[in-house]
């Protein structure tokens, strides 16, 4: 298993119309060497920002962070070599118009030779079960198939640590379980961030992000806890306020009003 | 997205004469037909071009569907061109002007369909290789086409997307509710598209001491 540090790393962001930066992760020091990590936290915790930093998408503002010794900014192309990503959405990731063209893409600077580089995409293709679809275009495939293609595409260059940011995200039941089930076969050194709570369940450690930094971190079960209890403490008691609709002054009446006589155009 | 709006046909796997002809050859038929374009006057010689180039379509086996496909979303661009020269400048004019860009969007739909993208990069990659010696980067270079083609479908679909958007709210004749989303979504796109090949490290400029580059 690969070694990743973080070593007292801080991420902020400028914000238009704002002086200070807006903070996104705040002085973390972590270091990944189990085979299977999540990271579960609220929308806009930090989640993606953490995973970013693993692959140099995003450079730390302070601190740094090594990948098996390199340094995710300046060894830049070494850390992309070794850590795949895989996004949420997998059509911002697909590049080419099929499956075969876009696992030969990512074969383009390890393989030279067409012919070589034609027969290694149909292994990988084969070994997801895509081969049928090789030739069809990424917009008619589905939405499991998709992910497992942007799966693929990474793994065909066989990168030693594999990050997912919410790759079950725009997944259903039966795409979730075989996106599960991919990732447990996976030799790879898995990190990814979710909010589907089963997915997490299979890891060997979990941390749970909140407003930039680690509140939790430890075994999935007791995180997964963790976060319930962090979640249900932010709720507002009474759930969110009714909509009122405009101009009828009725602002408590919200959906209800809606349902009864809908609005009408001026 | 659903990118349907393809303009220029996608790959259609086969052994035809047009799929086993050189690339270069096929580029050269797309840059001739590019630069007849400019040089034909007569319309009648334009129709021809075309008759002739929808045979050599045809005669590949990728479909009059296909064909129809890649033609389809130009129509209502070549309308609206078409009947403002003929307002201008009469019908044989307009008509030559059609039919040339007709001529160009089925010489490229000849190359799309008979190629497939990774055999179209490498042979813009291997154009682009005399010019390694000026600092440019022919894999990069082949990438760049590989987005471009990729990004035509996307923001033609932002379109389509917005403009059913624009409507469902009543907006459809507001400029701004089209115009500004579309551009918005695009750089979105854009954006997203760079981060995802940064992820996979493709398109990072060469290293000349790595032995992969």
């Amino acid at each position: 298993m690969s070694t990743i540090v973080l070593d007292r790393v801080s991420v902020r962001v400028s914000v238009d119309g704002r002086t200070e930066p807006k903070t996104l992760l705040q002085e973390l020091s972590l270091t990944f060497t189990e085979r299977r990590i999540g990271i579960i936290g609220a929308n806009g915790s930090g989640k993606s920002t953490l995973l970013r930093l693993l692959n140099g998408l995003v450079a730390p503002s302070d601190g740094t962070v090594g990948v098996d010794g390199a340094d995710t900014v300046r060894a830049v192309r070494e850390v992309r070599r070794r850590v795949g990503f895989v996004f949420t959405d997998p059509l911002s990731q697909l590049v080419m118009p099929t499956g075969r063209e876009d696992v030969e893409l990512s074969l383009r600077r390890s393989i030279r030779n067409t012919t070589e580089r034609r027969a290694h995409a149909e292994t990988v293709l084969d070994r997801f079960g895509l081969l049928r679809l090789a030739d069809q275009s990424i917009y008619e495939l589905s939405g499991g198939e998709r992910q497992l293609l942007a799966l693929a595409a990474v793994l065909a260059v066989d990168p030693e640590v594999l990050v997912l940011d919410e790759p079950s995200t725009l997944l259903d039941l039966r795409n979730r379980e075989l996106l599960r089930r991919t990732l447990s076969g996976l030799r790879q050194q898995v990190i990814l961030s979710t909010h589907d709570l089963e997915l997490a369940q299979d890891m060997d450690r979990v941390l749970v992000v909140d407003a930039g930094r680690v509140v939790f971190d430890g075994g999935p079960a007791e995180a997964v806890r963790h976060y319930r209890a962090l979640s249900a403490a932010g709720l507002p008691p009474e759930g969110l306020p009714s909509l009122g609709v405009p101009g009828t002054g009725a602002g408590g009446a919200g959906l209800a009003g809606l349902q009864q006589g809908g609005l009408e155009r001026p | 997205m659903s990118g349907h709006g393809f303009l220029l046909a996608t790959y259609s796997p086969g052994t035809s004469l047009i799929h086993r002809a050189p690339l270069g050859l096929k580029f050269l038929l797309v840059v001739g037909c590019g630069m007849a374009s400019f040089l034909i006057s007569d319309w009648a010689v334009s129709a021809v071009a075309l008759a002739l180039l929808c045979g050599l379509f045809l005669l590949s086996g990728a479909g009059p569907a296909r064909l129809f496909r890649a033609v389809r979303p130009v129509l209502p661009v070549l309308l609206a061109i078409g009947v403002f020269q003929w307002w201008l400048l009469g019908a044989p004019t307009a008509a030559r002007i059609v039919l040339n860009v007709l001529v160009c969007v089925v010489a490229a739909s000849i190359l799309t369909a008979t190629t497939p993208v990774q055999a179209l990069l490498d042979g813009v990659a291997s154009l682009a290789r005399p010019f390694r010696r000026f600092g440019a980067d022919p894999e990069r270079f082949a990438l760049t086409i590989a987005i471009m083609l990729r990004s035509i479908p996307f923001v033609a679909e932002a379109y389509l997307n917005v403009r059913d958007s624009a409507r469902a709210r009543g907006l459809d004749r507001n400029p701004r509710a089209l115009v500004l989303p579309v551009f918005i979504t695009t750089v979105a796109f854009a954006r997203q598209t760079g981060e995802a090949l940064a992820a996979r490290g493709l398109g990072e400029p060469e290293d000349p001491e790595d032995p992969e580059d």
